[in-house]
């Protein structure tokens, strides 16, 4: 019998005529890891690769555990086809992380695993083969000194506290404001944690922003090996920076949040750059926090996280405060004499704006010309303008497959030649030609209403002929290495007048910029979500941040109806402190997040009723403790997107392992997603609502 | 007669549209009596019959053609949709 003889099978380490049983994590829907058997001969630990046969067709699984016996009879377990090799084989501290992002988020442990690896290590193909660079072979030893200024008092402080705890897992909440040199702080904890032959783990919000951040590492560290990790890399390249990273060939890791998912086998530190980023959390698949895990990751690796930011999160801050996180504070500009930018607010009740655009913002931008500064011009919204309607009957372009409204772009070149707009769903991705006529009443004269990045261009170059304005958002800056370019060329001072969306607003740092005014702030003081006040925050914050980095005094205008607005108050004396403690004072009042833990069921059907009725049915399938609280479904603002109906119902507790528990039961309680028509996911710690 | 003229614009589909404002004198019988008309009103034109307008001098006679609409949902004062032109001789 099988049974009886394990003992043995487990003392003969690797007899090779005994057959071990190997505990195997598969890329497949169900929470379930799948037994396999090898023979005693073949060399095989936890954390390597292996084929097996699943079905029809051969699959790539990781093996878990080598297990003493299984639960099934022997004849009933298939073989293990062979084991993959070219890949470093998964460290045990990975399978740790993988194990906990996989309970915690309630997601399949055979998925998590998978979509933690690049494509090219689950699949059977032969892994892409690479000659070794010389640069691969570069010393880390000697580190040249980090260049740069000499760190201010405050940059110094923030340096030794992290420099002395390295060796020993410590979250530091790194709160420094525009332009107070938090890279430089990091570059220089780094060059410490290269010299003791460790790795580095940055994470930033979205590389193909952020180009300016890469080279200033590679600038501080020329003869570092630094693999560049995000979703946009192709296949190949993605999976060298990985193997790099795994193989611990690569000193500095360099990416966006999946970044936090690659084994590294000598991490020494790990900094997560503007922590407070809503890219940070995984949307689909894995929901995870980036920021969270990589708090985890430093536990787990024994080594300091640093979460860096000028706006943070109010659940980081809150952690700070609470002392689970270290403090560490730059309240001051890095560049000597540079000073925060003075903000104001332009009261569009008191005073008109033709255009969009008041005649105090247009007076400021007129200065700037005149002194050869540069300004910018922030508009969260890209397009033309994100209505178009029919003033006669009331008709607005709508998307058929959302419930949204279309926005109209006008042609790609500035002084658009007629007739080359789109209407373009912001939601769903539709794009569909501008109608002649209103379909309802068949006026031809459509007016477009409000105004896009595309509008604020053109009304700026009709005021400003002779000024170059260059606009940057996700329409102008489809390609990285372009928007690279462009972004060099406003900090070497391209451009006079620069209209831009929130890519403009991250990071960069622009040296002959003096004005920021913003258009359109008002859109979400509106909303209804509770983080809307501390996103406007942060996102102010950080463009105005742009402002006067140098000598030059930078200046902030802010154009809205609500001037007297506790949030642009506290924007004015730039007390992020202020503007925290008030918010959490909101939030422990009402109820959210950081002082209650969430989590979310989804659901997605052809219609929002179907998904009601599962969302409904599913609020009864279990008794629910008393220390977690489910609360009505509700269809999303957004009810209908890309075909897809949608609604959610919302859980809260206290205690965060109730609602862990209560989750991992429901989870597995619940039908399966294709059963009934009705797709279904959980989110838990869930930042998006619409 | 042409009294005020906007330039020239275009719908988002590409549809060329001029708004303008027409004056009108002319005489007419009325009760047994001959009046005087003098009259004002805002008219729109697209296409052929904008491009016809735009550019041109304030102050030509013209024949218009077309049907009255209201400005928009809110505004239900009329404006003249000119569908035909007719430049009168001697302008």
């Amino acid at each position: 019998m099988w049974r009886k003889e394990n003992g043995n099978i487990c003392n003969a380490k690797a007899h090779p005529l005994r057959m071990r049983v190997l505990r195997i994590a598969l890329d497949v829907p169900v929470a379930k890891i799948f037994e396999y058997l090898i023979d005693g001969a073949t060399p095989v630990e936890p954390g390597d690769r292996v084929e097996v046969p699943f079905g029809a067709r051969p699959r790539v699984g990781v093996v878990v555990e080598i297990a003493a016996a299984s639960s099934v009879a022997a004849s009933k377990l298939k073989r293990v086809e062979r084991v993959l090799d070219g890949a470093p084989r998964l460290p045990a501290e990975w399978l740790e992380q993988m194990r906990f992002l996989s309970s915690y988020y309630q997601r399949p442990f055979g998925e998590t695993v998978a979509g933690a690896l690049p494509a090219r290590l689950r699949s059977l193909k032969p892994l892409p083969k690479r000659a070794k660079s010389a640069a691969d072979n570069a010393s880390e030893k000697a580190q040249p000194p980090v260049g740069g200024h000499a760190p201010n008092p405050a940059q110094a402080r923030a340096i030794e506290s992290i420099s002395v705890a390295l060796g020993a897992f410590r979250p530091f909440l790194l709160h420094g404001i525009t332009g107070s040199g938090k890279t430089e702080v990091y570059l220089r904890v780094i060059a410490q944690v290269l010299a003791r032959g460790l790795q580095a783990l940055v994470l930033v919000p979205e590389i193909g922003l952020t180009p300016q951040l890469e080279a200033r590492f590679r600038r501080a560290f020329p003869s570092s090996h630094i693999a560049v990790l995000h979703s946009a890399l192709e296949d190949t390249a993605r999976t060298h920076a990985w193997l790099d990273a795994a193989r611990g060939d690569a000193s500095i890791i360099l990416g966006t949040r999946l970044a936090v998912l690659t084994p590294l086998p000598r991490l020494g530190i790990v900094v997560v750059d503007e922590e407070h980023d809503a890219s940070f959390k995984q949307q689909e698949g894995l929901r995870y926090s980036g920021r969270d895990a990589a708090v985890l990751r430093a536990k787990l690796a024994g080594c300091p996280v640093v979460l860096g930011s000028a706006t943070p999160s109010l659940e980081t801050w809150f952690n700070g405060g609470a002392g689970r996180y270290t403090l560490l504070t730059l309240p001051e500009r890095a560049v000597p004499g540079a000073r925060l930018p003075t903000v104001r607010t332009v009261d569009l009740r008191l005073e008109s704006a033709e255009n969009g655009l008041a005649k105090q913002v247009l007076e400021a931008i007129s200065a700037r010309l005149a002194r050869g500064e540069q300004s910018l011009v922030f508009i969260n919204r890209r397009g033309y303008a994100p209505v178009l309607a029919c003033e006669s009957c009331g008709w607005a372009a709508g998307c058929t497959r959302c419930s949204a409204r279309l926005v109209l772009h006008a042609s790609a070149e500035r002084g658009r030649e007629p007739g080359a707009g789109s209407l373009r769903c912001h939601h769903c991705g539709a794009r569909e030609n501008v109608p002649r006529a209103c379909p309802t009443c068949g006026n031809v004269d459509l007016r477009p209403l409000g105004r896009g990045t595309q509008r604020v261009e053109e009304t700026l170059a009709v005021l400003f002929p002779a000024a170059r304005i260059l606009r940057i958002d996700r329409d102008t800056a489809r390609k990285r290495a372009a928007l690279a370019r462009t972004l060099d060329g406003i900090g070497r001072g391209e451009g006079d007048i620069l209209v831009g969306t929130q890519l403009l607003a991250k990071g960069h740092d622009f040296p002959n910029l003096t004005l920021v005014c913003v258009l359109n702030a008002d859109n979400a003081l509106l909303s209804t979500d509770y983080r809307s006040a501390e996103r406007l925050f942060a996102l102010l914050a950080q463009v105005g941040g742009r402002a006067g980095r140098r000598e030059q005094p930078g200046e902030v205008l802010v154009q809205t109806r609500y001037p007297a607005h506790p949030m642009f108050r506290a924007l004015m004396r730039h007390d992020y402190a202020g503007f925290a403690a008030s918010q959490l004072a909101e939030r422990e009042g009402a109820g959210f997040p950081p002082f209650v833990h969430e989590a979310a069921l989804r659901a997605e059907a052809k219609k929002v009723d179907s998904a009601m009725m599962f969302l409904r049915a599913a609020a009864r399938l279990l008794e629910v403790p008393a220390s977690v609280q489910i609360y009505d479904p509700v269809p999303h603002l957004i009810t209908r997107r890309a075909g897809v109906e949608r609604a959610q119902l919302l859980l809260q507790s206290h205690s965060r392992p109730a609602l862990q528990e209560f989750l991992r039961l429901w989870s597995a309680a619940l039908p399966a997603s294709s059963s009934s028509g009705v797709r279904w996911h959980l989110d838990v710690d869930p930042i998006e609502f619409d | 007669m042409v009294t005020e003229l906007q330039s020239l614009r275009y719908t988002p589909a590409g549809i060329p549209v001029v708004e303008f404002r027409l004056a009108h004198a002319s005489e007419r019988a009325e009760a047994g009596a001959t009046r005087k008309v003098n009259a004002e009103i805002d008219a729109v034109a697209f296409e052929a019959q904008a491009r016809l307008l735009a550019g041109g001098k304030l102050g030509r006679l013209l024949k218009a053609e077309g049907f009255l609409c209201a400005k928009n949902r809110r505004s239900k004062k009329p404006v003249l949709h000119v569908t035909n032109i007719e430049f009168m001789e001697g302008n």
